[in-house]
């Protein structure tokens, strides 16, 4: 990994608030370190997810990350 | 008192199989909720749509699988079922559990969802049908600490393994099925309850070549038990099958009379690689040439048993998908020792071979088996550094399945070929 592990946590949080759609594969976080391994960026994600800081959405086959207010407004407009 | 008029779902009561809208006209006189699954049925049925939506952020805090959202597109006609959230619950290895603990989740899903369960879904899993996001937390957490029960894999995370019922109670079970099941479910248990992958993930074991959990048509990582060594043959056993003292198949197609046994027409002449012959009253088999397709075993089971070799094959890729193509896995490993003792580090070794370049490579939404088909099976054999075999081809006699890599071919791709052909002019 070229980034810590707190400089990728920054990094995904920054891609998941600027990222045009709210949900994002965890592929789309690859990019934030492409040194780091696939599995430390999927822990690094599951962890800002325990934190609060990011929610899974899941589409029951796939799921997805995202950011608790982007995500929220937008499941509100469906309803 | 029904809710809805639904009188295209009422003509599925009418023949003389058991009717799925019955069983919920009746789970509705307890859950009145599912009037309202059938009047949107019923609705479905009229526009030719569904009216299910499903995903969503619904799910218990520390998990990102077992709980998949749905919701009605039209939930001011059909308020019961405005969200109708299904839960996965894991099932135990080889599916045995008490109807204590069945009648338990029952009451637990009658307390809080909709009464209605799927036992069980393809996967496995006890599936329970219909809550509310409100439910889930105190659902999950009587589950937990009063029924010991987990919730099953969703999602892009690891399904729950599945396996057939292996030694418990087969005979021709190569090895442990549920206890290779359980190991992997309990170490993998990240992998079961938080995203990890482009896509779903599934494991199944088989204890044998009849593969009763389907591995290689459904799981990206079928665990199929194999043999070694020879076809075990009692030759007494044999001569009395062809005297008729004992039922073919063990009895099981005894509803009609077959006529007399005969083993040249129901047997020999049935093997597909043609590897079996008499001579007088003795059974030879050609075990090298033996594809492990089990019609012989199981036609004979008094007579013949697998060899005491025991191991798997691992077969890697299969996708049962409903909207696209269903692919067959392709046998990657020809044969494996399952061992307990080394706690099946053979088994996690080629698993976490696949998980680290699936990851790496495979695209969103894109199963094992597909990523394999897009690159090339040689390029995946070499990521698990198996040496490709003439098995590992359909028809290697004209598919030229070996490739030549630049650093194997002397002066490489930039030799002069001219200079080359001069000295090995053909």
């Amino acid at each position: 990994m070229a980034l810590s592990k707190e400089e990728l946590k920054a990094a995904i949080l920054e891609k998941a608030k600027t990222a045009p759609k709210p949900q994002l594969y965890i592929k789309d976080f690859y990019a934030c370190d492409p040194d780091a391994k696939p599995r430390d960026v999927k822990n690094i994600a599951n962890d800002l997810v325990k934190e609060g800081k990011m929610m899974f959405w899941s589409s029951g086959s796939t799921t997805m990350y995202a950011m608790p207010d982007r995500i929220k407004n937008e499941e509100t407009r469906h309803e | 008192m029904p809710k809805h008029d639904t009188p295209m779902l009422d003509e599925l009561e009418k023949g003389p199989w058991p009717s799925f809208v019955t069983d919920i006209k009746r789970q509705a006189a307890q859950s009145p909720q599912c009037w309202d699954i059938l009047g949107q049925l019923e609705l479905s049925f009229k526009d030719k749509i569904t009216h299910w939506k499903h995903g969503g952020i619904v799910g218990v805090f520390g998990y990102g699988g077992g709980i998949v959202g749905r919701y009605s597109d039209v939930p001011k006609q059909f308020p019961g079922v405005a969200h109708f959230h299904t839960v996965r619950l894991a099932q135990p290895s080889g599916m045995y559990y008490s109807t204590k603990k069945m009648r338990a989740i029952c009451d637990l899903w009658q307390k809080y969802g909709s009464g209605m369960t799927n036992m069980h879904g393809s996967t496995g899993d006890l599936v329970l049908l219909g809550t509310t996001t409100d439910q889930l937390e105190p659902m999950f957490y009587e589950m937990t600490h009063d029924l010991n029960q987990d919730l099953g894999g969703s999602g892009s995370n690891l399904r729950t393994p599945s396996c057939c019922l292996g030694m418990s109670r087969c005979e021709w079970s190569c090895y442990d099925t549920q206890a290779l099941c359980h190991f992997l479910t309990m170490h993998y248990q990240d992998e079961i309850h938080r995203p990890a992958f482009p896509y779903k993930f599934k494991f199944k074991f088989s204890g044998c070549p009849n593969d009763c959990v389907a591995a290689i048509a459904r799981s990206d990582f079928a665990v199929i038990g194999t043999w070694k060594d020879d076809i075990r043959i009692d030759q007494a056993a044999v001569k009395g099958y062809m005297k008729g003292d004992f039922k073919a198949n063990a009895g099981a197609h005894s509803g009609r009379d077959w006529g007399k046994f005969n083993i040249q027409t129901e047997v020999v002449d049935l093997c597909p690689t043609g590897c079996m012959w008499m001579e007088g009253e003795t059974l030879k088999i050609d075990n090298a040439n033996c594809t492990r397709c089990m019609h012989c075993i199981n036609v004979m089971p008094r007579a013949l048993r697998p060899g005491v070799e025991t191991g798997a094959t691992i077969c890697v890729g299969a996708k049962a998908p409903i909207l696209d193509g269903a692919q067959f896995a392709t046998m990657t490993i020809p044969f494996m020792k399952i061992d307990a003792e080394s706690e099946y580090s053979d088994v996690v070794d080629a698993i976490e071979k696949i998980w680290d370049w699936w990851m790496e490579v495979g695209k969103n939404r894109e199963r094992v088996g597909e990523t394999i088909q897009r690159v090339g099976l040689p390029t995946f054999l070499t990521v698990m550094g198996v040496d490709i075999l003439p098995q590992h081809i359909r028809e290697p006699r004209s598919n030229p399945y070996v490739f030549w890599k630049e650093e194997e071919v002397e002066g490489g791709w930039t030799r002069d070929v001219k200079e080359f052909r001069k000295r090995n002019a053909q």
